[in-house]
């Protein structure tokens, strides 16, 4: 449900970033959502498009890119990636001194614009 | 044209959030946010706990809901000052809404503000609201099932209560999955089990609520 809020703010930092540099039509927005940020993409794209009209992004898209909950473990040293949004285990050796990189993003990475 | 952009999302709401946590700190407020699912038993804890610690500890209350005013009453009968926000809708507190509010509520005559969440048990551990910690509530009825299904709500907790454990005799739940996912998932997750009804663990929450507060003042 709090993927309105999201679109919410996506808008926001778009039209905020429209007003002072000077861009009239938004074609795209990229963004990046962490596995474990607890966002649910289909419902995102959804209320982004739900939000969106009337704004300065009307007709752009929104394109996401999922990050899956990856870390390195310092006792085996390898880097790893995970399906689930947490890991209790190193894959690589089953250890648990690892320290996890990646899946909490939520960022605007790029626009396309006119 | 395309223009590189790495903002975050919710910079906004955070930004709005260090500000509040600044402001609560600045009064010697010790903030925290109580989080979980609806039913789980926040209002009652939160009953219990101000009762306690009357004459200790000076209570100070946000209710999130998204409508009625009913837990602002339940609060407001103990005398302590309460504030309701009806979020209409919306499945969490913000730190905007929170910034707004915070004005009408007495900082200088209270120790700890609670702000009790919407119900909810996914969107509230998304959005910072300003508070010094976040404090989750989970019924054992619920299922041993919930910390792997919600996994960022035990992350980003640093508390997790476990009540109505006095209705474990009647339950096929597990308690020890519970505690060992959660664990797993956050392992400095400081761990309370407790029944609102019978009283049983109480007094060790209270305990320890009282001394956070006592260290942060």
């Amino acid at each position: 449900m709090h993927e309105l809020s999201i679109a919410v703010n996506i808008l926001d930092i778009v039209a905020s970033t429209c007003r002072e540099q000077g861009y009239s039509t938004v074609r795209a927005v990229r963004i990046k959502v962490g596995n474990a940020a607890g966002i649910m993409t289909d419902a995102l794209a959804f209320s982004f498009d739900c939000a969106k009209s009337g704004t300065v992004a009307e007709g752009a898209a929104l394109d996401i890119d999922e990050v899956p909950v990856g870390g390195a473990c310092s006792d085996c040293g390898s880097d790893f990636t995970v399906d689930e949004p947490y890991v209790f285990n190193c894959p690589g050796c089953g250890g648990t001194a690892f320290r996890i990189s990646s899946g909490h993003e939520l960022e605007i990475v790029e626009l396309e614009v006119d | 044209m395309k223009v590189r952009l790495v903002k975050k999302i919710l910079e906004a709401n955070d930004r709005i959030a260090e500000n509040n946590r600044k402001r609560l700190a600045d009064a010697g407020v010790y903030t925290m946010n109580l989080m979980s699912a609806p039913g789980a038993g926040k209002t009652t804890l939160l009953q219990r706990t101000i009762k306690a610690l009357d004459g200790r500890i000076r209570f100070g209350v946000i209710e999130g809901d998204i409508q009625g005013t009913h837990d602002a009453e339940v609060i407001s009968a103990l005398n302590v000052p309460v504030i309701q926000i009806n979020t209409e809708g919306a499945c969490h507190l913000d730190a905007n809404m929170i910034s707004d509010i915070l004005p009408e509520m007495p900082l200088n005559a209270i120790d700890i503000l609670v702000i009790e969440n919407v119900g909810n048990l996914v969107c509230p551990a998304e959005f910072d609201v300003g508070e010094e910690i976040k404090v989750m509530l989970l019924s054992i009825t619920e299922g041993e099932d919930k910390p792997l299904k919600y996994p960022l709500m035990f992350q980003k907790s640093e508390v997790l209560i476990l009540n109505k454990i006095d209705l474990a005799p009647y339950l096929d739940v597990d308690m020890e999955k519970i505690k060992s996912d959660a664990m797993a998932l956050n392992p400095g997750l400081q761990i309370f089990e407790i029944s609102c009804k019978s009283g049983q663990g109480l007094d060790a929450w209270f305990a320890w609520l009282e001394d956070k507060v006592k260290v942060s003042a």
